[in-house]
């Protein structure tokens, strides 16, 4: 079983399906139930993966590797520790989410629909898996093309305008990276062993201290976009607004984290001196962005768009937390990105369903929610209270790890954050008391959970469940990558914490 | 002389070509028609042959160009055919004149004489003022054939007189040598030069005759046009910036650097406003221009690979998006308008398909073969540190990106195709193939350039 490219067949398996989806486009039932199945397929793939290399196999990573391009060095390398296969299984669970998420959008081109989906599955299973420099950076840009997409073609609205100012943003970053990247590249062509993409052989290399800040800046404005930090986070409550839902689960559960992924697994050790000197300037954006965000959140109109600003909250508090140097928040921040995948993706869903069932998602419209149909009033409560971290949901796991983490290097920091958080809870509250309770100030039927939308409510609500009781294999998964991470970019404290 | 007669083979075989090809107008009309496209084919196809086959024995330079204009002209062979056609322009000078055309670039990219250089420009550039004008009841052609013409005799002029002031400074026609001679003469016959390449090569600022030509041009011709012709005269720079003695590249570089800035910005820039895509993609591919002429200025640290792997990759698709403007034209006159092409992506999936494939690789985005040219041109460039001119180019470059998306979301993203009716004729099975083949080739070559880089590598290197 071990013999078989699993990673590969990982990233390819979607795009694969992707492939095979205009053959079904006569029916939509048809595609529908393709698609299912063939993120149902992923999904048991990742956790194939997970007991074959974690529980069998304890000294991860699993490597897969062949000769891509010779003359420049560039390989065809996947490879996959405990951090890629967290959110390698993420990956899937969203796929999961997106194919039950939505029985309107997909109404007039299902094949198109489904497909692209899928496409955007594989590119982020990508992003998660390579470890050559040059495969990273061309699944990188590669990602935005189906979700580019899907907004513009399945997308409310200006669906157009929004899906190319989201393009050009990242693309910004993305080609800024991509030069970055060749840089790095030049610097490794004297190697020994030949020129080399390899990460491993990059974080290797002693780059000259200014050069090594500009890349580090180039690398980091790219994750920033993605992630997004302000001040270049403009793209994403327009994206979020008039995206169709399972392209906000996307771009919330799985866009958004691969910049956050990217700038644990490649920014911090390829320039671990910069990492050390820009920090301040990261924290404080991120620390920022979690007040701006909540001031922000508060006065919108559209539901979508106050948990839009919202992702850019509890991101700027990861990001302060991953650049901390407290190898505790930098555990948190990944369960914080986990949580918030789950959460955001429950809330973004929630608000699809408000939006088909009543044609707005205007708070002007909403109100009651909670009497006309209570499950639905249930399931919002509890992805919002995990949203705000109460103690027992993934929220609460990931911010007490980070706060801890930031109070012990920096009392400062530590106490913005906490003070952030309590700003969250402000407009969090308010997303609760004024969609659900109150008076009805819309006379439409609100119909109850339907079964496609009970399934999904129900897998989200287990696994933030799960990930807020048991958090403990995500951290044990995680522990052996970002230790070695910790240790590469503040020795100092590695040193002191032990292995 | 025996061996010399091989090493002419695709010269022969070009100009016989065109011979036949003339010839054929002896035939009644009905079966020369049939038979006018295939006979080019052929003949467009056996420099190609000659090139891959183990026969061979020129220089790897020339090897590489054969192949790849044997490519090109096969391909708007196939682009042609049916599309003239419909439209009343097949006839034997047709095809007589794209054969000479791609025998006179064959003679530019191999030239290491400036003579040569001139006769193959010359060549080359004549038969494409009169293809450009081939469809004689088009007025917008004849005009394009014109403004092609008046400003092109101006860069013959100015290119034939920076000709004779290197001989005249370095006492050689040789390129290598007039170049390593040294001296003000030589450095104003340069300068002189590179104005008349520069401006068959569209570099600005003497590129203002490019969209007006092409957006005249019939979609095939101005496929051939933008390709063909682009892929020889950018051989030609190579070779010039490859043979300039340290004492040229001080007057060369700077002067290079400075247009190679000013072409990506105006390319990509001047793209951005255009209503009209053949004009857009005629400054789109000034700003591809740009890339290659910062290729051209690395040449010595593994520029001149970058710029030959950009060289196929700009061909193919090039080639994809005007063959695609083509294939989607009804008869009456290209489908010009951007605004007409809303929704097409789901009428003509294929064609569009391949129209979305190019711009995205035109774009840069991967798996396409632009992502990987760029990741060459751009290296080449910081591995002979010109950083800010890189720098400069990728953010031209993103700028690049915008009016891509613009058209492929106008294919895939607009309703409203009832406003622009025009109804495409089928694209007939030779154009399809052509279209296809381009179309793969720029995903194929997205994803494995490893054995054409292998193939260029062993040529510059050996």
């Amino acid at each position: 079983m071990r013999q078989m490219p699993w990673l590969t067949l990982l990233v390819f398996w979607p795009l694969l399906a992707a492939a095979a989806m205009p053959l079904l486009r006569r029916s939509l039932e048809g595609c529908r139930r393709f698609a299912l199945a063939a993120v149902l397929v992923e999904l048991a793939m990742a956790g194939l993966v997970v007991l074959l290399f974690a529980a069998g196999r304890p000294d991860l990573p699993v490597v897969e590797d062949a000769a891509w391009i010779p003359a420049l060095g560039i390989r065809y390398t996947l490879s996959c520790d405990g951090l890629s296969l967290v959110f390698v299984v993420l990956t899937a669970g969203i796929g999961l989410c997106c194919m039950l998420a939505s029985r309107r959008d997909d109404q007039a081109r299902p094949a198109l629909y489904h497909a692209l989906i899928l496409a955007s599955l594989a590119t982020v299973q990508g992003v998660f898996l390579a470890t050559d420099l040059f495969l990273f950076a061309l699944f990188w840009e590669a990602q935005l093309i189906p979700v580019f997409f899907l907004i513009g073609i399945f997308g409310h609205g200006e669906r157009m305008r929004v899906a190319i100012k989201f393009f050009l943003f990242s693309a910004v970053g993305g080609l800024l990276m991509f030069l970055a990247v060749i840089a790095l590249g030049l610097y490794a062509a004297d190697l020994p062993d030949g020129p080399s993409f390899a990460l491993y052989d990059l974080t290797r290399l002693s780059l000259p201290l200014a050069t090594a800040r500009w890349l580090f800046a180039a690398f980091v404005l790219s994750f920033a976009i993605k992630i997004p930090l302000v001040p270049v986070h403009m793209w994403l409550p327009d994206a979020h607004t008039e995206a169709p839902t399972a392209g906000s689960l996307i771009l919330a559960g799985l866009l958004l984290k691969t910049g956050g992924y990217a700038l644990i697994r490649f920014a911090l050790p390829l320039f671990p001196e910069a990492a050390v000197a820009f920090a301040p300037v990261l924290t404080v954006l991120g620390l920022v962005g979690l007040f701006y965000a909540s001031v922000v959140a508060l006065a919108q109109e559209d539901v979508k768009r106050l948990i839009a600003y919202s992702s850019i909250g509890h991101m700027g508090l990861a990001v302060a937390a991953i650049v901390s140097g407290s190898r505790l928040a930098l555990g948190g921040a990944v369960v914080m990105m986990v949580s918030h995948a789950l959460t955001s993706g429950g809330l973004f869903a929630q608000a699809g369903m408000i939006g088909e069932r009543l044609g707005s998602r205007r708070f002007a419209v909403l109100g009651g929610l909670w009497n006309k149909a209570p499950g639905f009033g249930a399931a919002f409560l509890y992805c919002i209270l995990a949203a705000a971290a109460l103690p027992g949901l993934s929220g609460f796991v990931g911010e007490a790890m980070m706060v801890f983490g930031l109070f012990r290097v920096d009392t400062v920091a530590g106490g913005f954050a906490v003070a952030g958080m309590a700003a969250t809870l402000v407009y969090l509250l308010r997303l609760a008391k004024d969609t659900l309770f109150g008076p009805a100030r819309c006379d439409l039927p609100f119909p109850d959970l339907d079964a496609r939308e009970t399934a999904l409510l129900v897998i989200l609500v287990l696994a933030i469940a799960w990930l807020g009781l048991f958090p403990g294999p995500v951290l044990r998964l995680t522990a052996g990558p970002l230790d070695a991470i910790a240790g590469q970019v503040w020795p100092a404290l590695h040193a002191a914490t032990g292995p | 002389m025996p061996a010399d007669i091989t090493d002419l083979f695709p010269h022969l075989a070009l100009a016989i070509g065109g011979l036949v090809a003339l010839s054929a107008a002896w035939l009644p009309g009905a079966a020369a028609r049939k038979a006018l496209p295939v006979v080019a084919a052929v003949f467009a196809l056996l420099p190609g042959l000659w090139a891959i086959g183990a026969g061979a024995d020129g220089s790897g330079m020339t090897r590489f160009f054969a192949a790849l204009l044997s490519a090109i002209t096969l391909a708007v062979t196939g682009l042609l055919a049916r599309y003239a056609d419909r439209r009343n322009f097949a006839g034997d000078a047709l095809y007589g004149l794209l054969l000479w055309s791609a025998l006179g670039m064959l003679l530019l990219a191999e030239a290491t004489d400036w003579i040569m250089l001139l006769i193959g420009l010359e060549l080359a550039s004549l038969c494409l003022y009169a293809l450009v004008a081939s469809r004689v009841a088009d007025g917008l052609g004849a005009e394009a054939a014109l403004k092609y013409f008046l400003p092109g005799a101006v860069g013959l002029a100015v290119l034939a007189f920076g000709i004779s002031l290197l001989y005249a400074g370095g006492g050689s026609l040789d390129i290598t040598d007039s170049l390593a001679a040294g001296g003000p003469l030589v450095a104003a016959g340069l300068a002189l030069a590179l104005v008349g390449l520069g401006f068959k090569l569209s570099l600005a600022p003497v590129h203002l005759w490019t969209p007006d030509v092409y957006q005249g041009a019939p979609a095939p011709v101005a496929a051939f046009l933008s390709t063909g012709s682009k892929a020889a005269v950018a051989a030609a720079l190579l070779h010039v910036c490859a043979d300039a003695s340290p004492e040229a590249m001080d007057v060369l570089a700077p002067a290079l650097t400075v247009a190679a800035a000013l072409t990506m910005a105006v390319g990509n820039i001047g793209a951005l406003a255009q209503q009209n895509l053949k004009r857009l993609l005629a400054f789109s591919s000034i700003g591809q221009m740009g890339y290659i002429a910062m290729a051209a200025l690395a040449v010595n640290d593994g520029g001149g690979e970058a710029a030959l792997f950009y060289l196929v990759a700009y061909a193919l698709m090039d080639l994809g998006a005007f063959g695609a403007v083509g294939a989607l034209s009804g008869e009456g006159a290209d489908r010009d308008a951007i605004a007409s092409y809303r929704g097409l992506g789901y009428v003509y999936p294929w064609r569009a398909g391949a129209l979305c494939a190019c711009l995205l690789s035109l774009a840069g985005l991967p798996p396409t073969a632009g992502f990987i040219g760029k990741f060459l041109v751009f290296g080449a460039a910081l591995r002979a540190g010109y950083t800010g001119l890189a720098v400069f180019g990728i953010l031209m470059a993103v700028v690049g990106i915008f009016y891509a998306l613009r058209v492929v979301a106008t294919l895939y993203m607009r309703e409203g195709i009832e406003a622009h009716p025009t109804v495409p004729g089928p694209a007939g099975w030779a154009a399809a193939l052509a279209l296809g083949g381009v179309s793969v080739g720029v995903v194929a070559l997205g994803l494995c350039p490893g054995p054409l880089l292998a193939a260029i590598g062993k040529m510059v290197g050996g």
